[in-house]
């Protein structure tokens, strides 16, 4: 049976059943919610608790805006409190949403004639997937920076030419070193977006590298993990 | 009400909003006929609006609703903001309280204590929740009156433990705001102070802040404009043109809370220093004198001590009229609880002790660049010497003798000294004219 929802109804805060853990490494995993009628921009992120645990934490979407499912990228932090908590969750298991959050946005407005350039250190690739899937047009280069390939999640779903790995751990990824690395020796056209997601060390050094090629703060929009 | 006019006191703590509601609260009270009393005098009824923003805000907030339990005993005590929304479980467990009412029913309380003499008890969750449904102010309180355009914020910056309180960022809509300006001017305010948690952020239909902004300058009446606090991101040529206005002051409270580009990170901020300077530059390019006051937070987890550094340049190079500093303090469930390298108090206090030293230097140069200069002030009161107080358009606070004039009325007054300084200080003028 298909409910009719009222479409007046605004969710903010709801339980959602895991629908399944989606393991992509040894330490990292994708965690699908259904999407139901959870609504959000691409980049923008959720507060995602346990039921039963009084904690919360903020994770970006994963998922694009038309896809199935609800789904975050959580990396396991050992010795951490949440993540162990999440990665030991079944499908059928609740969990709470609250959001969307943010400003991390595209602007739509741009699409059509700007370039984008995703800067991202690991599991900071999540908006960036939520955005190569919402806007399957969009003239985009991914510069992704781990530590070893295996890290590379969903690899496949980027264009190889418009996909940069840049891995400090191994060389096997196009760019063997930091992502800053790759940042400082590349050039890029004037009129591009910049979205950086990650750690604030690796997004302050990116800050620096793209001011010092003369690009105004205002093309560059950040969204720091902790 | 069926007995003998009952009395109500009042305490605010915290931010502008915060006094706001009171004063609509206020307004509402005495409007159904409740006689409201100083805090200090015994009353029937004591509403408590609480704070949660730092440790401290929590501790004044405790004591002054054990105060108000202790100094009016077997009254009805109603405690209400931030920290009832922040501690509701725990506040509703304690006896000294009556009730418990969260920052979104805050508009109803007359609801709630008029049921209560009534003999019909209603849960607070039972209340019309409504963030926007304040009595306009009456003109008896101040000389200033608050619009509240705007309640809530969705930016979750890592210290900032206001969106679980306030909750998500909402918008009144326009026509209730100009309705509520026209009424506010018909109860004889002649400065509108516009109000909410992230007003830069206002969102209604196609309407942003300047459109507000804009509507409300076109309202016809004496009056100025202030706007309360904003926070500094990407401000354009459109919005600097606004205050060109003869009704705006030329006034911006811009939170900068760190001069460091890596604590403005961690912090989830959404500019830079250098955006920042780029705002104040394309204000005082226009304005030269244009008054800038900030907010700044001392010992942020991790904040080196050229972090630090950058915070006491920002404050000696900005020219600021004021700032505000604080020291961090850890709120629970907020991100930055959750980082390393947490500061010692002991530092924090130290670094606090220079900070206020270089805000206060700054505000006495502020205020001393202004003498010889004349401020329109309004009249805030007259005390039985026939000095006046009140604030230039400028926020610079104004003591001149004035004989023969009255409270809530615009003076032109030519600035002579500056006494005091820091919190304290104010200028000394003399009536032009």
């Amino acid at each position: 049976m298909t409910m009719d929802f009222k479409p007046d109804i605004k969710l903010d805060e709801t339980f959602y059943k895991v629908k399944e853990v989606r393991r992509l490494t040894e330490e990292t995993f994708s965690l699908r919610l259904p999407k139901s009628r959870f609504t959000y921009h691409a980049g923008q992120h959720i507060s995602l608790g346990i039921q039963g645990d009084y904690q919360s934490r903020e994770y970006s979407i994963y998922s694009g805006e038309n896809d199935e499912c609800l789904e975050v990228l959580v990396k396991e932090v050992e010795d951490g409190y949440f993540t162990p908590k999440l990665s030991k969750l079944k499908p059928g298991d609740l969990v709470e949403v609250n959001g969307p959050f943010g400003k991390f946005k595209i602007d739509e407005k741009k699409t059509a004639d700007h370039k984008f350039v995703f800067v991202a250190s690991g599991t900071g690739i999540a908006p960036f997937r939520s955005m190569v899937r919402t806007y399957p047009d969009l003239d985009y280069t991914l510069i992704h920076g781990v530590r070893y390939g295996k890290e590379a999640y969903d690899k496949d779903e980027y264009a190889p030419d418009r996909h940069i790995l840049c891995t400090s751990g191994d060389k096997t990824g196009k760019v063997h070193g930091r992502l800053t690395k790759y940042l400082k020796s590349a050039s890029f056209e004037k009129k591009t977006q910049f979205y950086l997601c990650g750690n604030s060390n690796m997004i302050f050094d990116a800050l620096e590298i793209l001011k010092d090629k003369g690009f105004d703060r205002d093309q560059i929009h950040c969204e720091v993990y902790f | 009400m069926n007995s003998a006019k009952k009395k109500i006191a009042f305490k605010t703590l915290g931010c502008r909003l915060n006094q706001y509601e009171t004063d609509a609260l206020v307004s509402d009270f005495d409007k159904a006929g409740y006689e409201v009393v100083d805090f200090k005098e015994h009353a029937d009824v004591v509403v408590v609006n609480t704070c949660t923003v730092t440790n401290q805000s929590d501790q004044k907030s405790r004591n002054t609703i054990s105060q108000a339990a202790r100094n009016n005993k077997g009254s009805v005590v109603v405690v209400t903001g931030c920290m009832a929304n922040n501690y509701k479980e725990k506040l509703e467990g304690e006896d000294k309280i009556t009730y418990v009412v969260e920052n979104n029913r805050k508009g109803s309380i007359l609801n709630l204590v008029d049921g209560h003499f009534g003999g019909e008890l209603i849960h607070p969750e039972k209340l019309h929740a409504d963030v926007f449904s304040y009595q306009v102010v009456d003109k008896s309180l101040h000389t200033r009156s608050a619009i509240k355009i705007q309640d809530g914020c969705d930016n979750f910056c890592t210290f900032c433990i206001i969106p679980t309180v306030r909750g998500r960022a909402v918008s009144r809509p326009l026509p209730q705001i100009i309705e509520n300006v026209k009424n506010t001017l018909a109860n004889g305010f002649k400065e509108l102070v516009i109000t909410g948690v992230n007003i830069g952020r206002y969102e209604w239909e196609d309407k942003r802040f300047e459109d507000v902004l804009e509507a409300i300058l076109s309202v016809e009446g004496d009056f100025r404009v202030r706007i309360s606090s904003l926070e500094p991101d990407g401000f354009g040529d459109d919005f600097v043109k606004l205050f060109s206005h003869p009704r705006m002051t030329p006034h911006l409270h811009l939170c900068l809370q760190s001069g460091s580009d890596k604590v403005l990170l961690r912090m989830r901020r959404m500019y830079d220093l250098k955006q920042f300077e780029h705002t104040v530059n394309l204000f005082r390019a226009q304005y030269p004198d244009f008054n800038f006051t900030t907010d700044l937070i001392v010992g942020f987890p991790d904040e080196s001590e050229d972090d630090f550094q950058e915070s006491i340049d920002a404050v000696n190079r900005y020219n600021f009229g004021h700032v505000h500093t604080f020291k961090y303090s850890v709120r629970k469930g907020t991100r930055a609880e959750r980082m390393d390298n947490h500061i010692p108090d002991k530092i924090k206090t130290e670094r606090s002790t220079r900070i206020r030293e270089a805000s206060e230097d700054s505000r006495d140069r502020y205020l001393n660049s202004f003498l010889g200069k004349t401020e329109t002030v309004l009249i805030e009161g007259i005390n039985k010497q026939q000095v006046a107080n009140g604030y230039g358009e400028h926020y610079i606070p104004v003591h001149f003798k004035a004989e023969g004039l009255e409270k809530n009325t615009f003076a032109r007054v030519k600035l002579v000294k500056v006494e005091g300084r820091g919190e304290d200080a104010r200028v000394i003028g003399e009536l032009v004219g």
